[in-house]
């Protein structure tokens, strides 16, 4: 799946814009013109390759032929075809960015459709916006409450195996081993069902102030601000600047289930779990303005990396998990493996023929061990090479 | 570019695997055939038999006289694999990757050389040049190997896929097998205690979204499509504890837009016999059920329906009161839920249809396609299913080594012999079907998930792993994945024409 080109500009309401209202092109003045992929200029573009035969045969030239869009570019085109072509390829774990993605990409499709400016007002968009921000917190709300329940009715199913056992055992004095195994296991969980605690009042202010922060962008009328914003927002799972930057977790832990980590704890307890974690996105962001000044072919390297690199440090996490016992298994792993990425992609100019330069470390091969191997014989099974 | 680098890597983690793995050879065994099975690597031997002789060739010459056929399909079968995987490797590092292949981690080349081991026990057992003698040999080995209760993922998974095959190869060649019977571990008991399985099922629904993904999506497409009714029944295929409905008691309950909490009736499906079905187990489902609702205050009865002896489901036995909204609900294959026969699966879904039902939830594993690469393809997917669900569990409760063994035992272990027992019995037949699709063949008409739907999943999904997907297919299906893998699939559809 393709996924529209995040927009890279926090920074641009600096910059004079053109917005061309019939094509939804939106161009910069300057001398590279930037230009946004909304969804239906993409559209076209797809279209477009369909029309010449698939991303293979489709030439930049060609597919400038056929959609006829005043402004386009070679330099657009190419770089959009990579983008494209590389994206088409079946094994290829866009999935990952696509699927986090997708909601905001919903949002997107919703708004963008305005970004030739034409029909709606930034009043309505805005009120869109708000409108997905309200649901989504309703949304937490319930999923907070209906856990609770779950949790709560669990306990009277706990509860009531509990008594049966317990009956049962002055009944027999001999269950061993395994049963009281499961005894256990079930008094020390016991607790944690109703436990958790959500976010409810932190998570309103948070979104009060990043209301604040869209309206800011609103008030520069910079589509290209308000755009990203939107993204960041519908979600909740990108928010770099409210979670990341004061490290909090918007998921509030009791203490005591802190404390039961360390016993059969539910796996979402850690800081590091937050479900608001937005490495990826973090990362793009950074890359995007990065890229604001110095765009030229290259750039593909740079639009698909965070991607890439996520996936290989998704695997390298994943099979690192596997491979050792560590006591304490995702605080430094993890807080590494997120580090990576940027790190990497810094050092991208130097080393675009190993970009994998940082993972060349011992880990490396067996990253790609036996889940890897697996998978490909099964692609292979199944027809897909 | 990226791509081509990784896949550098696992050619070289192939070819590699020789330079490390020949100088390992650990105490020797001599097995029945006289070879020695611990110089048998096969990833190595696979790749070598192009060039010649080695034990692996000896071996099928000593065993099957003639036959060299067999080398000849495992080995240009991977050859192939390899071969894939070599054309990639062009990359500028090729060479400095190599280097570091001498001091690789031997855990990983176990796992590698288990896969290997178990796809050629699958194609010895199932293969167009079938010898139950090798896969018997390669059993044995791989008993050697793993242990269901420790070990790394793939050793434990191993463990069970092992076991799988072998009652397979018993079931297969009757009381010839019997001999082996002595070897290795064996739960082939899975008879658990109930206390057993319900802390199972406790720590399952604490280390993973698996439960709560598929009931709370499934709740809340029913409570949008109820949002305007006074009276709701909902059919349920398999209510088992009955914990779905709790969470959606606290939503009816709880809804302020539209009328008052509605009437909710629920007719659970139950089945003669004992068990986790049973009717008594149900009944006392129902009590629980009753009780919960009247704690909150939501107007509520129960009801049972119950098959016939041959697990048949007549309509008419469901009790329908005009003005209701009528929900069927389906969930398959959970971690938890026991094995349902296609049939008893078809005659629900098809008997519900005459219901007219406002709305069907669907909750049902996601496996490969069928009838794709014969028995061993599917063994393989399976393989590859199994092995994300453990990775996925293991993500979730890191260090809770006892705790993740006895989900294996409880529910993973007899799950992975129950579902190669049925490839292996139904591989000559072609049945594609998944239920969705089965759903949508019958007449159902899917209907769209909604922005809150999706939004509740990926909240949830983010309160565990971030290794947990969701993604959204064909508008009215939410597939929860682990990394690239789809591990399971909430569908929703209805019998009416309309999209509410």
């Amino acid at each position: 799946m393709f996924h529209p080109k995040k927009p890279s500009t926090m920074n641009s309401h600096d910059r004079p814009m053109c917005v061309q209202g019939d094509s939804g092109l939106v161009l910069t003045t300057d001398p590279k013109p930037r230009l946004r992929w909304t969804v239906e200029l993409h559209e076209r573009f797809v279209d477009a390759v369909t029309q010449l035969g698939g991303p293979d045969k489709a030439t930049p030239k060609t597919i400038m032929r056929v959609m006829g869009v005043k402004g386009l570019t070679l330099y657009h085109l190419k770089s959009h075809l990579q983008k494209f072509r590389l994206g088409k390829q079946p094994h290829k774990e866009f999935s990952d960015h696509s699927i986090k993605d997708a909601s905001a990409l919903e949002l997107q499709r919703s708004t963008a459709s305005s970004s030739g400016m034409t029909g709606r007002t930034m009043n309505e968009m805005q009120m869109e916006v708000q409108r997905r921000l309200h649901e989504q917190l309703e949304v937490q709300r319930h999923l907070q409450l209906r856990i609770e329940a779950q949790g709560k009715y669990m306990q009277t199913i706990l509860e009531k195996a509990c008594q049966t056992l317990a009956g049962e055992n002055m009944a027999s004095g001999s269950y061993k081993g395994i049963g009281n195994q499961g005894v256990h296991d079930i008094s020390a969980m016991k607790d944690f069902g109703p436990a958790l605690n959500f976010p409810s009042l932190q998570d309103l202010n948070l979104y009060g102030s990043e209301q604040l922060e869209l309206q800011q962008n609103m008030e520069r009328s910079s589509l290209d601000g308000l755009m990203p914003t939107n993204g960041n927002m519908c979600l909740g799972k990108k928010r770099p600047s409210p979670y990341g930057g004061s490290g909090k977790s918007p998921v509030i832990w009791s203490d005591d289930l802190r404390l039961h980590e360390l016993g059969t704890a539910p796996p979402c307890l850690g800081p590091q779990d937050d479900p608001f974690k937005g490495d990826h996105e973090i990362q793009i962001a950074a890359l995007s303005i990065d890229r604001g000044n110095d765009i030229d072919c290259v750039s593909d390297m740079y639009e698909t990396k965070p991607i890439l690199t996520g996936d290989a440090m998704g695997e390298k996490r994943f099979d690192n998990s596997a491979k050792l016992e560590r006591p304490s298994p995702r605080r430094a792993p993890l807080s590494t493996d997120r580090m990576n990425p940027v790190t990497n992609t810094s050092a991208m100019p130097q080393g675009r023929n190993s970009p994998f330069g940082i993972r060349s470390e011992r880990p490396v091969t067996i990253v790609f061990g036996w889940r890897r191997c697996l998978r490909n014989y099964l692609y292979w099974f199944q027809g897909k090479f | 570019m990226a791509m081509v680098v990784d896949d550098t890597i696992a050619g070289l983690d192939l070819s590699g695997y020789s330079s490390t793995t020949t100088t390992t050879t650990t105490t020797s065994s001599e097995d029945d055939h006289g070879c020695n099975w611990n110089d048998w690597l096969p990833v190595v031997d696979w790749d070598a038999l192009s060039g010649g002789h080695d034990e692996f060739q000896d071996l099928i010459e000593s065993m099957m006289g003639n036959n060299t056929e067999l080398h000849q399909f495992n080995s240009s079968q991977l050859n192939k694999a390899l071969s894939y995987e070599r054309c990639n490797s062009m990359s500028p590092d090729f060479e400095k990757m190599t280097v570091d292949e001498e001091t690789n981690g031997t855990e990983d080349f176990k796992g590698l050389r288990l896969v290997h081991l178990l796809m050629a026990a699958a194609e010895a057992l199932t293969g167009t040049n079938k010898s139950r003698d090798l896969a018997r040999v390669i059993l044995v080995r791989l008993k050697e190997l793993v242990s269901p209760n420790d070990g790394t993922n793939m050793e434990r998974l191993a463990a069970y896929f092992t076991e799988a095959l072998q009652s397979l190869l018993e079931g297969a060649c009757g009381a010839h097998g019997k001999h082996m019977l002595g070897n290795g571990p064996h739960h082939r008991d899975h008879h658990h205690h109930p206390t057993d399985i319900l802390a199972a099922f406790q720590l399952l629904q604490d280390m993973s979204p698996y439960v709560k993904f598929g009931q709370f999506t499934a709740n809340q497409a029913i409570l949008e499509a109820v949002a305007h009714d006074r009276r709701v029944h909902i059919v349920d295929y398999d209510i088992m504890e009955g914990i779905q409905w709790a969470s959606l008691m606290q939503a009816l309950v709880s809804r302020n837009d539209g009328p008052p909490a509605p009437h909710l009736r629920i007719t659970a499906i139950s089945r003669g016999g004992s068990g986790r079905r049973s009717i008594g187990t149900i009944q006392e489902t129902g009590r629980r059920l009753i009780a919960f609702a009247a704690s909150i205050g939501q107007p509520f009865s129960f009801h049972q329906c119950r098959l016939d002896s041959d697990e048949t489901f007549r309509p008419s036995a469901v009790k329908l009161i005009r003005g209701e909204a009528l929900v069927i609900n389906c969930m398959l294959h959970l971690p938890h839920f026991s094995y349902r026969s296609p049939d008893s699966i078809a005659s629900f879904l098809s008997g519900a249809k005459t219901l007219n039902p406002r709305l069907v939830t669907l909750v049902e594993e996601e496996m490969g396609p069928k009838g794709e690469g014969g028995f061993v393809g599917q063994f393989m997917d399976s393989l590859h299913h199994y092995s994300a669900v453990y990775d996925s569990l293991e993500a979730g409760f890191p260090m809770q080594g006892q705790a993740r063994a006895l989900v294996e035992r409880v529910f993973l272990g007899p799950r992975i012999s129950g579902s190669l027992a049925r490839i292996y019995r139904s591989r000559c037949e072609d049945e594609g079907y998944s239920w969705g699709q089965w759903l949508g063949a019958v007449g159902f008409n899917p209907v769209s998930i909604s922005f809150a739907n999706h939004c509740q999943a990926k909240l949830l999904l983010g309160l565990f792993n971030d290794g947990y997907r969701v993604e959204e297919l064909a508008n009215n299906k939410l597939v929860l994945g682990w990394k690239s893998r789809r591990l399971l699939s909430a569908s929703i559809w209805t019998s009416s024409n309309s999209d509410f």
